[in-house]
């Protein structure tokens, strides 16, 4: 059953990522990459991980996609029309990626895993565990995103001032 | 050894780890090839969540909690990584109309 799960949300990923790259107006694409966070979203369920769960679906799915959504009504449907200056770089671009792919594919073929750590798979990705590593091992860090968060908003908000010129 | 049972079936950590490849390798796509600007950022966004997915997928196959935690901090950056590039773009798109990232070219000298 959850092997079927994995190849259903897989394939609506897959088609998801191919929607937003081949979509001609911003709006599908960004539709499509709603449809690939959710799918994905799944995916980390079937890996145990609930929290990540929720948050990809509220962050994600909700929060920066209606953020793209909102600056897509602002700026009005920019379609792309007619070729680019630089086609050529496109089939070039395409094979490169190839060959990328082929190297992420070969890296993946020589993994080999240590042995797991044997944690409570019960209580792996609850709320708790999260809470647990996010307040002991990893404050610091978790600190500085806060700071990191306030930056990009003060950012925003400078970037867009209407007097600024 | 990379296979783990999820509800009384087997699922294999390199399927996740090839989705992930799949979806990073569609990212690079359309950076390299989409001009407008808006449909690039979606693209990165598109690229971090293949990561997460790896992160993830990783996390669960050594059975330690710091992967999610890498990944709830990659959320975060993308986050905010969405919110200055839309920021930034907004404020392009209020002098001129941008259609194609190769326009932008005047910081080039």
């Amino acid at each position: 059953m959850a092997a079927v799960i994995f190849f259903v949300a897989a394939a609506l990923a897959v088609i998801g990522g191919i929607g937003v790259i081949i979509s001609r107006q911003p709006i599908r694409s960004v539709l499509s990459l709603v449809v690939v966070m959710i799918a994905l979203s799944v995916e980390f369920l079937l890996l145990s991980a609930q929290f990540i769960f929720v948050v990809q679906i509220i962050v994600y799915a909700g929060a920066v996609m209606v953020l793209f959504l909102f600056v897509i009504a602002l700026l009005g449907p920019a379609r792309e029309l007619g070729r680019g200056r630089l086609r050529f770089q496109s089939w070039l671009s395409l094979l490169f990626v190839a060959v990328f792919f082929g190297l992420i594919y070969a890296m993946f073929q020589g993994i080999t895993y240590r042995q797991p750590d044997k944690a409570d798979l019960s209580v792996f990705g609850t709320v708790q565990s999260i809470a647990v590593g996010l307040f002991t091992n990893y404050l610091y860090p978790f600190e500085l995103t806060s700071i990191l968060l306030l930056v990009a908003a003060i950012g925003a908000v400078y970037l867009s001032r209407r007097d600024l010129r | 050894m990379s296979s783990f049972d999820v509800g009384g079936s087997t699922l294999d950590v390199s399927w996740f780890l090839l989705l992930a490849a799949i979806l990073f390798t569609l990212g690079t796509i359309g950076v390299l090839v989409r001009r407008n600007p808006l449909v690039i950022l979606i693209c990165i966004e598109l690229m971090l969540n293949a990561v997460n997915l790896t992160l993830i997928a990783f996390s669960r196959q050594l059975q330690n909690i710091d992967g999610q935690l890498f990944a709830l901090m990659s959320m975060t950056v993308a986050a905010a990584e969405a919110v200055v590039g839309l920021a930034i773009l907004v404020d392009i798109f209020r002098v001129r109309d941008v259609e194609d990232v190769d326009d932008l070219s005047e910081m080039s000298g």
